[in-house]
């Protein structure tokens, strides 16, 4: 790991990164506060669009964490090419006619329109971040972050536990139905 | 299909990134797609209502 030292705690692309990790987690964030203030249930296909923005969000967490590095940039893209498929499927799923689509929209567009377009966003960010990137190499594990990549960090893995603990409680520890309605563990 | 299961993998991967242990999360990121993919296999092979 020696040969990929830098000495510099901060830079511009561990920054970006940062910023990348807290874009997921207000996207997670505002997926919950959704889901509790107006009691809509995510669907399979919609939590696993969560699964695959946790997945992007690692990729970033991994860049904050140790410095960019191309196979960090990888997963990311995977990730986000996963989350594209389960939210484009979902969007073809309700657009046959008469189809007033899975739960309610925001700003005009469904969760998993939006979610689609997130994960396009998130591909080009990668794109552009992996051309300016120039070191492309990782920092020493004795560089840490600063005080706001860490409390990022911090968030991102609440959001995580979170969604850990919402789903055990809507699912419980198995499949959830297609269109669920209320919380398995919290059924009378 | 453990619905959760892929989010627990998903934490393990997080806390594992977060405390520097980048080879064990990347494992445990690893664990994750695959589970996602299989998850997506069993639900989304249902036939469209739409043709393309």
């Amino acid at each position: 790991m020696n040969a990929y030292k830098t000495s510099a705690a901060f830079t511009w692309p561990r920054f970006l990164n940062t910023l990348g990790l807290a874009g997921i987690s207000a996207t997670l964030l505002f997926a919950f506060v959704w889901q509790f203030m107006f009691n809509e249930l995510p669907c399979p296909l919609c939590l696993l669009q969560r699964v695959a923005l946790v997945m992007v969000g690692i990729g970033f967490l991994l860049n904050v964490r140790f410095g960019s590095a191309p196979s960090h940039y990888g997963l990311i893209i995977l990730s986000a090419l996963g989350g594209a498929v389960a939210a484009g499927r979902q969007t073809l799923l309700h657009m046959a006619p008469n189809d007033m689509g899975y739960g309610s929209p925001f700003l005009g567009l469904h969760f998993y329109t939006w979610a689609f377009i997130v994960f396009v966003l998130v591909i080009a960010a990668c794109a552009v971040l992996l051309v300016i990137d120039r070191a492309q190499s990782m920092l020493s594990n004795s560089a840490m972050p600063n005080l706001f990549a860490r409390l990022v960090m911090w968030l991102f893995v609440l959001l995580v536990i979170g969604n850990v603990v919402s789903t055990a409680v809507e699912c419980g520890f198995g499949a959830c139905p297609d269109n669920p309605t209320q919380y398995l563990w919290l059924k009378h | 299909m453990i619905m959760v299961l892929p989010f627990v993998t998903g934490a393990i991967a997080a806390w594992l990134g977060m405390r520097g242990k980048r080879s064990a999360c990347l494992f445990a990121w690893f664990i994750t797609f695959v589970i996602f993919i299989a998850w997506c296999a069993y639900h989304m092979t249902d036939p469209l209502t739409l043709s393309l």
